[in-house]
């Protein structure tokens, strides 16, 4: 019963798990090393978001299907001082692009509103249709 | 001793335990909200599809028995753990909005139980007036 | 084909007993008046029926049609209402003919 509030449920967790992606994103920035210490930069993470449940497209929602690496390349800047740098003297850098992500943050924080907007909405419709029986 | 079988009757006592069941799941989601940060927290929930279940074996029985015989108090409510796949670092597996949506629905299911059982016990009381106020 | 003034009259008092919910005209009135009574019983029987299987199929979760629910219960409480109306206004119309004086 209610299934739109499930619906509605299924769509803020998706958005919640795109803005911490996005926070964690902006949060490696500057990121050039990996955990071990090794010159290896950070690349910008998305996620992969589907139609329906983890085992079955069919069902009504969305959830997120995977979080992937964005493999495009990443931008270097020459550096030759740099103990990172690479034998022509350049240094990679996260190809993290700050406008792109805060735009994305602004759309996910948009659908996360749209999505409460949604449930309310079938709440008061609810609430008005028990009015028949007063 | 057969007035309580006169008001056993129909869906009054369907509606009764559904009242009782979503009054039990607010406490139990209640409990849930209150400790979301607690570390180690194992979150609770009552399920709604086995409640149905066994009230539709009651409803079956009910078909084939005489009226207001079948007794409905013996549903039990016994409290799970709702798998949510999410673990947090503080040990804790809530989903923020998977809890609120619970509570929107619960709280919506209770205001339909609570206007189908007024309307049944009006319907007996105009009957019992004999249409006059 | 020529119809004569009596044909125009047994058509007008033919439309005045044809719904057959007339109450006095003898035997064959009264019979059909009792039999609409039942039936209008009947139907609110049938109509409180349909309202408790919608709100246990709600409630069992077999039936995702809120809605329906509601417009079966207030349905089946409209019917009773009638019908309840139309015995007390028959009671009411019973007393004043037991109050004639012959």
């Amino acid at each position: 019963m209610f299934d739109i509030l499930d619906m509605g449920a299924s769509g803020l967790t998706a958005q919640r798990v795109r803005l911490d992606t996005i926070a964690g994103n902006i949060a490696n920035i500057n990121t050039e090393r990996d955990a071990d210490g090794k010159p290896n930069p950070y690349r910008r993470r998305f996620v992969v978001l589907a139609p329906g449940e983890a085992g079955n497209p069919k069902l009504p929602g969305v959830h997120v299907q995977s979080v992937q690496k964005d493999m495009s390349p990443l931008p270097k800047r020459f550096d030759p001082g740099n103990p990172d740098a690479d034998k022509n003297g350049y240094v990679s850098y996260p190809n993290v692009d700050l406008a792109v992500e805060f735009v994305n943050a602004l759309e996910a924080s948009r659908a996360y509103e749209a999505n409460v907007t949604m449930m309310d909405t079938a709440k008061s419709m609810f609430n008005s249709s028990l009015r028949l029986l007063a | 001793m057969y007035l309580d079988r006169l008001l056993n009757q129909g869906s009054e006592p369907v509606l009764e335990k559904w009242l009782d069941f979503t009054d039990a799941r607010e406490r139990v989601l209640g409990e849930d909200i209150v400790n979301a940060s607690t570390p180690n927290y194992v979150q609770k929930d009552l399920s709604l599809p086995q409640f149905q279940s066994m009230l539709l074996r009651k409803v079956q029985q009910q078909q084939t028995a005489a009226p207001g015989s079948v007794d409905f108090g013996d549903i039990s409510m016994d409290i799970q753990d709702p798998r949510r796949n999410i673990l947090f670092h503080d040990g804790n597996n809530r989903s923020m909005e998977q809890l609120m949506s619970d509570q929107a629905k619960n709280a919506l299911q209770h205001s339909l139980a609570v206007e189908l059982l007024r309307d049944q016990y009006s319907i007996m009381e105009t009957a019992l007036q004999e249409g006059q106020k | 084909m020529i119809q004569g003034p009596a044909n125009n009259l047994g058509n007008v008092t033919g439309i005045t007993q044809s719904p057959g919910q007339s109450s006095s005209t003898g035997a064959t009135g009264g019979s059909s008046f009792a039999d609409m009574l039942k039936k209008s019983v009947d139907e609110v029987s049938k109509l409180q029926q349909d309202a408790t299987q919608a709100v246990n199929d709600v409630a069992t979760g077999q039936s995702e049609n809120v809605t329906g629910v509601m417009n079966a219960v207030e349905k089946s409480d409209l019917a009773f209402k009638t019908l309840l109306a139309i015995r007390t206004k028959l009671m009411d119309a019973y007393e004043e003919i037991k109050q004639i004086s012959l």
